[in-house]
């Protein structure tokens, strides 16, 4: 298996904006990646997009705007971990020597879909969400079994997103550029008890797009050389009987895969960009990722160790809380953001001297698996 | 009076008192699933029972929802109910005044109309403190 590096890096601003098309939200972070590697856009030779709902043929109608067809085009989707997705399917073709370099974009323009503003949950279908079942639902009884099993408060769980806002104010690309306090985080309006509104992330329209490639190219580009020391996706588990909802058991098994290809430890990570779609969702993967032991998951979290400036920084982006989930981008713009840390780009919210990062990203319910997919992947520089 | 129909026909079925959830125990390596499956995901078995789900059970873990969802309207509660055949329910919950939900609290299934839907009664789950 060849190296596989990122020479460009690019996000639209995310917020609500409906009346940009998807095309168009996608160019931006296309245009920006393009710029950052300072690549002609006719030297790719493979990309895969992402958007998570109604999409089709998301990638001609972006890359067509920079000239480019011909080449391989693939359109995927994976829920939440879609954008990772892209990412890693990418990885495999330029690993394995098939291309040499490629982009991989996400995209999604939320506000103009038909379920904008209402909870999402599986598909209609699907037993589950036919008797209730939503993502804040899902992530509700998560919760209320995270604070009868480890003793979280619901203080606890407001902290996350209150850690997660104040990294946003220090990300121009955020939805929301604005702290919040512990009391505005629990005194709003309660969607699925414990998680209130502010500890939701909101629905937003954005893209991200990374250029990737071999390393004989990439030195070609720059002496930045932020390398993937591992890629991995992966399906859930099925979820039946005694299976325990604040374990995810895919998650778990990706992280040892991960940290094993990378030749790491969680110990040696410097800076994590993860799915906090739900203020508790983060503290689960605190616990998957091996930062910490359910044991001591509170002191880890009453430590401050997440937050910038702490022992291992993790969402200094402003996460899905505070930048928004645009949900086929998400998984793109980890990587954006990685990148620019390991570079030393990251700006007001850089973690000093970052080297090694990694990405998680997670999505999909469905009546009888745990999740659908999970996505890991680490860089270094 | 509205026609009444079952939401699904595959996970009821009739029992001394009345109609209770159905759901499938592998022949081979025992564990219980419900809704049921097509194989047993623990040791791929195709040997499977019916068995029916006894009418009580434990509170596992719950939420209310304050928004509402495709059938069902808000305030509503969902919770996942541990039956003791080894089955962990999703189920929507009723609201009892004056039984709050709480972890570890025994739960009875009611078979009951729980949504319409063209002038017709949909009859679904859900548990209700006991």
């Amino acid at each position: 298996m060849r190296e596989v590096f990122v020479i460009g890096v690019g996000q639209s601003m995310f917020g609500k904006t409906p009346e940009k098309t998807v095309p168009e939200l996608g160019s931006q972070a296309v245009s920006e990646a393009f710029d950052d590697a300072g690549l002609n856009p006719r030297d790719i030779q493979v990309a895969y997009a992402c958007r998570g709902r109604y999409g089709r043929i998301t990638a001609q109608s972006i890359l067509k705007l920079f000239g480019l067809t011909g080449i391989e085009m693939i359109n995927v989707e994976n829920a939440c971990a879609g954008g990772l997705t892209a990412v890693r399917c990418l990885w495999k073709d330029i690993a394995t020597g098939i291309y040499d370099v490629g982009i991989a974009v996400g995209v999604e323009s939320m506000t103009t879909l038909p379920t904008a503003g209402q909870l999402l949950r599986a598909g209609e279908e699907d037993l589950n969400a036919q008797l209730g079942m939503t993502m804040p639902g899902l992530w509700g009884l998560i919760a209320r079994r995270m604070m009868e099993t480890r003793g979280f408060t619901r203080e606890d769980l407001a902290y996350v997103s209150v850690k997660n806002h104040r990294h946003g104010c220090l990300n121009p690309k955020a939805q929301y550029q604005k702290e919040l306090t512990m009391e505005e985080v629990l005194n709003s309006r309660m969607i699925a008890d414990p998680i209130t509104l502010l500890q939701c992330c909101p629905q937003t329209d954005g893209a991200a797009a990374a250029v990737m490639c071999s390393k004989e190219v990439a030195k070609k580009y720059t002496t930045k050389l932020v390398k993937f020391a591992a890629s991995t996706l992966g399906t859930g588990d099925f979820a039946y009987g005694d299976y325990d909802p604040t374990v995810l058991s895919v998650e778990k098994k990706l992280a040892q895969k991960a940290y094993e290809m990378a030749g790491i430890g969680p110990e040696d990570l410097d800076v994590i960009e993860l799915h906090d779609a739900f203020s508790p969702e983060e503290i689960m993967h605190y616990e998957c990722l091996g930062l910490c032991d359910p044991d001591n998951c509170i002191d880890f979290l009453r430590s401050g160790a997440t937050e910038l400036g702490g022992k291992i920084p993790v969402n200094p982006s402003g996460g899905l809380l505070s930048l928004g989930h645009p949900l086929g981008a998400s998984g793109v713009r980890v990587i954006c953001e990685l990148t620019l840390q390991l570079r030393g780009q990251a700006g007001k919210r850089q973690v000093p001297n970052a080297k090694v990062g990694l990405a998680q990203m997670l999505g999909g319910v469905e009546t009888g698996l745990e999740v659908a997919a999970g996505s890991i992947h680490i860089l270094t520089i | 009076m509205a026609e009444k129909v079952f939401f699904r026909e595959d996970i009821f079925t009739e029992g001394a008192e009345g109609t209770i959830l159905l759901a499938h125990k592998c022949k081979s390596c025992g564990k219980v699933y419900f809704p049921k499956v097509h194989f047993c995901p623990n040791c791929f078995s195709v040997e499977l029972e019916e068995i029916p789900l006894s009418r009580k059970g434990t509170l596992y873990t719950y939420t209310i929802t304050y928004m509402s969802s495709s059938h069902l309207e808000a305030p509503y509660a969902n919770g996942f109910v541990d039956t003791p055949e080894g089955a962990r329910v999703f189920a929507p919950l009723a609201m009892v005044e004056d039984k709050p939900f709480k972890i570890g609290m025994e739960m009875e299934l009611e078979v009951c109309p729980l949504w319409r839907e063209e002038g017709k009664e949909i009859i679904a789950y859900r548990f209700s403190p006991a």
